[in-house]
């Protein structure tokens, strides 16, 4: 692990998420305007200084709604997250651990059964058959994002099991916990948060993809999504009504692809030789 | 008949950059190379001699800073290494050839020999393209190849270490450079293959005349290989001169230095008053990968209280697998392991472990069994935290006594592995052995990655360790040398299974089994 | 190698198999009687008690047989998949399997035009990239990449739709498949999906160039183009693999464009029945696209093994060249 100085994407990514959250979570702060609350005299109002992002159909306050659905979008997806991630970890440590076993070999199989499901295309069949909702997108989610995860867990678990620093600690008379917690999981961490952040961006892509097609979140939650399954039938007419949570989702999704490439660079950086 | 100087090399000062500060690597080194000649650049780890070979081909990583330097090359050029845009492609290849270390990552994998020859005959325009073949084909004879047909159209992963080092030569070569430099050709084979290669790189370098400048850190092969040898200790030469002049009366204290570590392995040590109650049985052991590829057949051999044994044999016999079978860290197909009469091997969960923290293991990769964000004394505490012996207090007090024993001062004891040298890295995993009063310390090939004076050191530990605490040592090593030193008994495997087992002095001077007779042949001696 | 070869087949039976069975199990698990999903949900009793409607459920009852148990239905479901029967359109009428053929060589077109972009440019600025490394030029590139991968594709799709067609009215806004307007889809699935693979490329090369066997080639005072061949070959061997993961982002995207463009393709036509709830349509749809998936995977892990030499030649490795 080379500790040099962070690299300038790193720092940026980190500015960009960090600049997000507190307009997020600031937003009675930042905006006085009532996100449900509709002022039909101004209609699909382009961007002015009363309403930063102008209005939509119903004379909503586009730049609040963008900052309170925000909320909805960040929280959700950060905990479809989280989740996804812990389980993947788990399965992958016990994956890893047992390799071999009849337990590891039924779940590389499940494994393989879910990679034969693109995520739309199992969106589209959950929603169709039980609704539409955001609640059945991040469903979903729980079932089909753990993949990689595991992946990654099981693959760096099965090199590591190999290695002398756990062939010391067993001789040493450590038990299995204590040898996930000191070799195992130490080795764990950084890739995985490295695919989190990226994984997190294309969650966020994803689900806000499904939205805009009308398979999410529906109105009138302020809901990145939902707003932008909201301002589609409009677009040509009024294409700023997309332009906030359209923004919000590139900034967002770009500062973590920023902070997943910069924390990627800053601990396994190439040298090599000029030609 | 005037020896013509084919290469010299004047005032070299390199340095690294490495976060943030300069490391100075090489101090003003200044030699020749004569016409023919094979100069030995002999030196510990760290002291420049690999980043010589680099800077004059221009393979140093962009972190490397050369101060000052020229390089001449008769008949060809005169070049100030300082130069930012230097036409290397001039010097590589057809005036200076490189051999790595390590053969088999030194060729594509996606390549076929054939096409690693015609790339660079071609590409240097030598000869027509059809006499790619037999010029590579004649080379690879001259390297010992009975088929050379076939190696040709193989690929690099279809062949061994040694005969892959062989192909590099033969490639090397083939550009018909001025001069060889060989990076430490053979440290990565075993001792049948290193005596192979070395023979057939002296015999090829006579026929086609080539100098060439031969890195090593082994004394002997040195000693073996070289007209001159230029003795390098952290960037400095301590020494230069014929070959014979140096080792028989060394100038320098450094020389010296390396030599009585080299030459104190040479005196066989004297059995001592052994108990015959065996400490270890070893039953029938066998133990198998997978169906068809068996590790250890049938073995059966008995280790007694306070003895040193050792196993000798080359990479891939299986003395690693047996260490760490009976350690307990692999599981075994069918046999016994017995320690002091009570079965090992069917022993789970917490009773395996407080049996065998009776039995414990250093390894060879000193830094790697040792976690680094710890420092030295949490280390040498660890087993003591596994297993819960004592409190803090006695856990702390018992590492500091042990580290003090190894040898690590009360400066050194609060680093952490990233901070201290190789060396320090091994007594500290000592010491973490011993915490737990074992009976038997296993150590697998644990002094073979150090350098020639740090391996004597930590053998002398070993033996001074060994006479205050009474634990049996098994010592797996393919070095013949340190078994000399160190072992009362040796035991020689073969495939699997001992060919033989016999007190050190039978062993090693009247080998009963031919594999022992040619394991003994490729040592070489001063 | 025939050996992992056959392997490889029957895995993926086999997960054809579990696959059908997970969709299987979906399906009936959703609310509601099975035959009002098969015909659509009237809402209107009056509907409900004509004749013709009792008889088609009657029909429907004895097709899909579900006095019978799981089993059996799943096996008779199994054998009609096999014989391509998908069901009939709840909205037109019509058999999916029809409607399904009708529109897969616009989505083909589709896809093959995109994959051809993505290839091309994912190659070329990975090489590029690579080569420049840590210069300027990288790091545009590098920009370039997070941007296009930071963006969704209905929105670059939006923002090009805008530009072209309503500003600039260079490109047609209608339902048709034809060659004209392949290249405004075609430029944003592939703008879409290349990000991932320059990185790739750009990472492989990289990695590939701090090897031993690049340094000795360097030491042979082999020329930077020789040098680029020994790398490039090792490090486009994984690509094949990248195209498969690739694939499935692929459908993704595709549904998304086809829906904005109005590209008359399998993706437009699954999300429309999706809203019109047209289940058959949906089911078949989703059998189709897994099947692929699966298959495409297939032939990629086989592609790999017959351009890897150290997997063609495993049993050779054991049979070896003796001592020479």
């Amino acid at each position: 692990m080379s500790k040099g100085k962070p690299p300038l994407n790193l720092i940026a990514g980190i500015v960009i998420i960090s600049v997000i959250c507190v307009l997020v979570m600031g937003a009675p702060v930042f905006t006085h305007y009532n996100p449900l609350e509709q002022y039909p005299e101004e209609r699909l109002s382009t961007l002015s200084k009363a309403h930063l992002l102008g209005t939509d159909r119903f004379g909503r306050d586009i730049f609040s709604r963008t900052l309170y659905g925000g909320r909805t979008t960040l929280a959700s997806s950060f905990l479809a997250l989280v989740c996804s991630l812990v389980l993947g970890l788990l399965i992958g440590l016990t994956t890893g651990m047992f390799s071999g076993t009849i337990f590891d070999i039924i779940v590389m199989r499940i494994v393989d059964v879910l990679m034969a499901f693109p995520f739309m295309v199992l969106a589209m069949i959950i929603t169709a058959l039980f609704g539409t909702s955001l609640m059945h997108l991040l469903f979903v989610v729980a079932i089909i994002w753990w993949v990689p995860f595991a992946r990654l867990t099981r693959s760096i678990v099965l090199q590591v099991k190999n290695e002398t620093s756990v062939a010391a600690a067993k001789v040493l008379g450590a038990n299995t916990r204590a040898i996930i917690f000191r070799e195992l999981l130490p080795k764990v961490i950084t890739p995985i948060l490295i695919l989190a952040t990226f994984e997190l961006g294309t969650l966020i892509l994803s689900i806000s993809a499904l939205s805009f097609l009308g398979l999410g979140a529906q109105p009138p939650n302020p809901e990145w999504g939902s707003m932008l399954a909201d301002g589609r039938a409009h677009f040509f007419q009024a294409p700023h009504v997309l332009l906030g949570p359209a923004l919000f989702i590139v900034l967002t999704v770009l500062g973590l692809n920023f902070m997943g490439e910069g924390l990627r660079d800053y601990l396994d950086p190439y040298e090599i030789i000029k030609l | 008949m005037e020896d013509k100087t084919i290469l010299h090399l004047q005032d070299l000062c390199v340095s690294y950059v490495q976060t943030g500060h300069e490391v100075s690597v090489l101090k003003n080194i200044s030699f020749s190379l004569k016409e023919g000649e094979v100069l030995s650049l002999l030196g510990e780890s760290g002291s420049g001699k690999s980043t010589i070979a680099k800077t004059i081909t221009g393979l140093l990583p962009p972190s490397a800073r050369i101060q000052s330097g020229t390089l001449t090359v008769a008949g060809h050029l005169c070049v100030n290494l300082t130069q930012r845009a230097i036409l290397w492609n001039k010097i590589r290849g057809t005036v200076l050839g490189m051999v790595f270390q390590d053969a088999q990552l030194a060729l594509n994998p996606l390549f076929t020999i054939k096409e690693h020859f015609r790339e660079a005959l071609i590409t240097h325009k030598i000869g027509r393209a059809s006499d790619v073949l037999p010029t590579a084909a004649n080379l690879l004879k001259l390297l010992g190849f009975t088929e050379p047909g076939k190696v040709l159209s193989s690929y690099p992963f279809q062949l061994s270490g040694g005969m892959c080092q062989r192909v590099c030569i033969a490639l090397t070569l083939c550009l018909r450079p001025s001069v060889l430099i060989a990076d430490e050709p053979t440290s990565a084979l075993d001792a049948t293959s290193q005596k192979e290669v070395i023979s057939l790189l002296k015999n090829v370098q006579r026929e086609l005349g080539v100098a060439m400048l031969f890195i090593t850190h082994d004394i002997a092969v040195a000693n073996a290989v070289s007209n001159r040898v230029m003795v390098l200790n952290e960037g400095n030469i301590e020494e230069v001169g014929e070959t014979q002049d140096v080792f028989s009366r060394p100038a320098a204290e450094y020389t010296q230095k390396l030599l009585a570590a080299h030459s104190i392995r040479t005196t066989v040590s004297a059995p001592q008053g052994l108990d015959a109650k065996p400490v270890i049985d070893v039953v029938d052991l066998n133990k198998a990968y997978s169906k068809n590829n068996s590790v250890i057949k049938d073995l059966c051999f008995s280790i007694s209280e306070k003895e040193i044994i050792g196993v000798l044999g080359p990479s891939g016999c299986g003395k690693s697998t047996l260490a760490k079978c009976i350690a307990g860290i692999e599981p075994i197909n069918s046999g016994e392991i017995l320690y002091r009469g009570k079965n090992l091997v069917h022993l789970r969960g917490r009773m395996k472990r407080e049996l065998c923290r009776h039995i414990q293991m250093i390894f060879q990769d000193a830094r790697a069994s040792l976690n680094p964000r710890y420092t030295a004394i949490q280390l040498v505490q660890e087993p003591l935290n596994y297993l819960n012996i004592g409190n803090k207090k006695s856990r702390k007090n018992k590492a500091s006594t042990l580290l003090k024993q190894v040898g690590i001062d009360d400066a050194a004891k609060f680093r952490r592995p990233p901070q201290l040298s190789t060396g320090q890295c091994q007594r500290i995993a000592i010491a973490r052995a011993l915490t737990l009063d074992p009976k038997v310390l296993i150590c697998d090939e644990a002094v073979s990655a150090l350098d020639v004076c740090v391996q004597t050191q930590i053998l002398e530990l070993l033996v001074h360790l060994h006479m205050e605490y009474g634990f049996a040592i098994l010592m797996i090593s393919h070095d013949i040398r340190v078994l000399r030193y160190l072992c009362h008994r040796i035991a020689v495997m073969q495939c699997g299974a001992f060919c033989e087992i016999d007190s050190t002095d039978a062993v090693l001077s009247s080998g009963k089994s031919p594999h022992t007779k040619r394991l003994l042949e490729c040592v070489y001696e001063m | 190698m025939c050996k992992t070869v056959f392997r490889r087949l029957i895995g993926a039976v086999v997960t054809l198999f579990c696959a059908t069975l997970v969709l299987f199990i979906i399906i009936r698990l959703a609310p509601g009687d099975p035959i009002e999903i098969m015909l659509g949900r009237p809402g209107d009793l009056a509907i409900k008690n004509t004749p013709a409607y009792e008889a088609r459920v009657a029909e429907l009852h004895a097709q899909l047989g579900l006095d019978q148990d799981m089993l059996t239905q799943y096996g008779q479901w199994l054998k009609r998949l096999v014989s391509l029967e998908l069901g009939t359109s709840i909205h037109t009428g019509r058999e999916v399997s029809i409607e399904i053929a009708e529109r897969i060589p616009a989505t083909l077109m589709l896809s093959l035009a995109a994959i051809l972009i993505q290839l091309v440019s994912g190659v070329v600025f990975g090489i590029v990239s690579a080569i420049r490394a840590g210069k300027i030029l990288d790091h545009v590139i590098r920009l370039f990449c997070v941007f296009f991968a930071s963006v969704p594709a209905f929105v670059i799709g939006l923002v090009l739709l805008m530009f072209f067609a309503v500003t600039y009215h260079i490109y047609e806004i209608s339902g048709d498949a034809n060659i004209y307007r392949l290249w405004l889809p075609a430029i944003t699935l592939g703008l879409v999906g290349a990000p991932q693979l320059i990185r790739m490329v750009r990472a492989n090369i990289l990695s590939e160039l701090g090897q031993t066997y690049i340094v000795s080639a360097i030491s042979r005072g082999l020329p930077k183009k020789q040098i680029m061949r020994h790398a490039l070959k090792n490090a486009m061997l994984p690509i094949v693999t990248m195209m498969a993961l690739s694939f499935t982002n692929l459908i993704a995207g595709s549904v998304v464009i086809e829906s904005i463009f109005s590209w008359p393709g399998i993706g437009n036509y699954a999300m429309n029945s999706v809203l019109l709830h047209d289940y058959p349509v949906i089911q078949g749809y989703a059998v189709i696209m897994v099947s692929v998936v699966i298959m495409a995977n297939l032939l990629v892990e086989l592609l790999y093994m017959l351009i890897d030499p150290r997997l063609r030649n495993r049993s050779r490795l054991e049979r070896g060249l003796e001592n020479e």
